[in-house]
């Protein structure tokens, strides 16, 4: 009997062994993380990586020597940070690494591409007459606008835009979201359609109306075609919003004291203000990007849009001014990349108003 | 401080009706509640005191006066809803303060009277936080002093404690209660509880289907309830019902034939509370299938002549085991109409033959 209890041996498991294969295991899923997130971002990457260095470095063609000795240096950087991520187990050590890094690529760049930066290519900021200094009467012909013109139309449509927009669909997706009246089902299904609807063969129509109505070629028409075409999807983010906010608590302001209109604004309204956020920055982008609609409905110089202004000036130069075109393109990107950086934060913070917990 | 009144109060959503035409008398300072299983229309006549829905029929009157058409923020009411209803983005003193913005009150006095509020419901250390940031029990506290900051006439409470756990509920009870003596305020509560009914109010309306089955004091709902309903909802554990057949003064119930001088013939339903039974000695035998120790009193489950009887030993030893046969009495009966579910009143359930 003990001979028999004695043989069987209590097994120990390995933790060494169970720890190292883990570690193993835990290694090669972020690398190939690493990996599969590294090339997927690359065709993403690269072409914004051109503009901006063409954009500082180029000099009348597209010269691309600046691009590749930038990836030269970022691409290795990348390479090596994965590793020390995936390698380095320490918290202090991966830090000092990585500080080290980004010093040496700094240096690295700064000695490789420094040399060729300038900032010629952006001219057009500080030279309105850049029609002078193109080849002949091609294209639009006569002279360009001042890019800040240009500048300064964008910015009307895209805030006029972010403000109708932000205003309309909150009011009408409270609306929709707390009463019940006759045609709310039909109202909803028609703005799923509306949404669905491709604005382009509108475009006749939308012309000849603005036309009639005296319109045309003025900033005003193409805002309201706009605003227009951007609520159905706003209403609907908003009226989505409005339905997470939970009905007793206005009850209980309008118990508490508060009027509908007080307790819609007192209450109610803070809890969507993430919404509200998300839906005029998507109308102010909306508004900057625009394109078909102001090629078609802006008739004068004067009131052309960024869009149409670099438009027409790659349409001039193309083929001769690479770097131009590609700083224009910079500079008109660069606000949608503020704003959205500025938000960000807010956005991604969205909460549903929780009341208890 | 109302009397409040409803007259023929009805309320309809379509072809679905809420609340049956109602009549019903508060008086000023009472503290009342609406007991009923869920759906029974309770929240519903609560909202519509509120003015939070309109009756489709009927007038309510607050203090002799209809205020149907009178608006829920004019009606100077307080309510607490059952999910506390506290506005997330303000501070607790904010979330107190709220109703006094819209009175007619300088800054400091609304200060002071939202300190005040805080401090009847003992919220005074929590004023700058945010109600995300509170437990359950306290944010139902900073309900309740939100509802009372304004001085109500009237107090509506939508099952104010079935979020808490079950000490807490405890607790809040007898403070909500205590409040309510103290203020004076008429007081509706509105609950599917029993015991909280009973416990907190004066009176207690028990509501089924949109209409009131009884209206009375706890202990009137217990000893004399009117319906099969009333006795079944009210009584922890409830009450054992058995059907039976009565005829000539006798009732005859599974295998037992009882005498009664009370006046019945037909189906009938006899009703006896497991606190009613007296085990050890009786004209009764029964056996012990299954017992339950609670601490300070036993729940027996006894195979008996009438049936399955529940029955209650109180104190903390308990006497019999599984299997015991043992003899017991009946000391309250009630008996119903199998039909209209109304008690038979008058009269006793004697010994059996």
């Amino acid at each position: 009997m003990d001979v028999a209890l004695a043989a069987s041996a209590p097994e120990t498991t390995d933790w060494e062994r169970l720890a190292a294969r883990s570690r193993l295991r835990r290694r090669t899923t972020t690398a190939l993380l690493y990996t599969v997130l590294l090339l997927g971002s690359l065709p993403i990457v690269v072409p914004y990586l051109w503009l901006f260095t063409v954009a500082l470095s180029g000099r009348v063609g597209a010269s691309t020597f600046v691009l590749w000795r930038t990836l030269a240096v970022l691409l290795p950087a990348l390479l090596i940070w994965s590793i020390l991520r995936v390698g380095i187990d320490d918290r202090r050590r991966l830090r000092v690494c990585e500080i080290v890094l980004v010093i040496v690529t700094f240096v690295a760049l700064a000695v490789l591409t420094g040399p060729y930066l300038h900032t010629g290519n952006w001219r057009f900021l500080w030279n309105a007459n850049i029609a002078d200094q193109l080849k002949g009467a091609a294209g639009v012909g006569g002279t360009y606008p001042s890019v800040w013109t240009a500048f300064g139309n964008s910015l009307f449509l895209a805030i006029t835009q972010m403000v109708l927009v932000a205003a309309v669909s909150t009011l009408a997706g409270y609306y929709l979201s707390r009463f019940d009246f006759r045609g709310r089902g039909g109202y909803l299904k028609g703005l799923l359609v509306l949404h669905a609807f491709p604005a382009m063969t509108l475009i006749i129509p939308i012309f000849l109306l603005l036309h009639w109505v005296g319109l045309l070629d003025t900033l005003t028409g193409v805002i309201l075609v706009v605003v227009a075409l951007e609520l159905p999807f706003a209403i609907f983010v908003m009226k989505g919003f409005f339905d997470a906010v939970p009905w007793d608590i206005e009850m209980s302001a309008m118990t508490d004291g508060a009027s509908r209109r007080q307790a819609f604004l007192l209450v109610v309204l803070p809890q969507v203000k993430v919404g509200m956020l998300a839906v005029a920055v998507f109308a102010f982008l909306r508004g900057w990007e625009e394109y078909v609609f102001v090629r078609t409905l802006l008739l004068q110089k004067s009131n052309w849009t960024m869009s149409l202004y670099l438009f027409w000036m790659s349409a001039d130069v193309m083929g001769t001014d690479y770097a131009m075109v590609s700083a224009i393109g910079v500079f008109y990107v660069l606000p949608s990349i503020i704003l959205y950086t500025m938000c960000q934060k807010y956005l991604t913070q969205m909460t549903l108003g929780g009341i208890k917990g | 401080m109302s009397r409040i009144e409803l007259h023929s109060v009805a309320k309809r959503w379509g072809d679905v009706t809420a609340v049956e035409p109602t009549d019903l008398v508060i008086r000023n300072g009472e503290f009342v509640a609406i007991l009923g299983p869920s759906g029974c229309g309770k929240s519903t006549t609560l909202f519509m005191l509120a003015g939070i829905y309109t009756p489709t029929e009927g007038q309510i009157l607050f203090d002799q006066a209809a205020v149907n058409d009178v608006e829920a923020r004019d009606r100077n009411v307080g309510i607490v809803f059952q999910s506390y209803a506290l506005y997330p983005h303000m501070t607790v003193r904010e979330n107190i303060g709220f109703p006094l913005r819209f009175k007619r009150v300088s800054r400091e006095e609304g200060r002071r009277r939202a300190e005040e509020a805080a401090r009847l419901v003992q919220v005074q250390e929590l004023m700058d936080r945010k109600p995300a940031q509170l437990s359950g029990g306290q944010q139902q506290r900073v309900a309740l002093a939100r509802a009372l900051v304004k001085e109500p006439g009237l107090l509506l409470l939508d099952e104010p404690l079935s979020n808490l756990d079950a000490s807490l509920r405890l607790v809040m009870r007898s403070e909500i209660r205590g409040l309510q003596r103290k203020l004076g305020v008429t007081t509706i509560l509105v609950t599917h509880d029993q015991i909280e009914a009973t416990t907190m109010a004066d009176r207690v309306i028990c509501m089924r289907r949109g209409r009131i089955e009884q209206i009375g004091t706890a202990e009137d709902l217990y000893h004399r309830p009117d319906s099969l309903f009333v006795a079944g909802f009210i009584g922890s554990p409830p009450i054992n019902l058995f059907k039976g057949q009565a005829s000539n003064g006798n009732v005859v119930v599974g295998e037992a034939i009882l005498a009664t001088s009370r006046d019945a013939s037909g189906d009938v339903v006899l009703g006896i509370r497991p606190e009613a039974v007296r085990l050890g000695e009786g004209p009764f035998t029964g056996r012990v299938e299954d017992r339950e120790p609670h601490g300070r009193e036993t729940i027996y489950h006894l195979a008996t002549p009438l049936g399955l009887l529940r029955a209650l030993e109180p104190g903390a030893v308990a006497r019999f085991s599984v299997g015991d046969l043992l003899p017991f009495a009946v000391s309250a009966s009630l008996l119903f109409d199998a039909g209209t579910e109304r008690r038979i009143s008058g009269g006793a359930l004697e010994v059996p033959h």
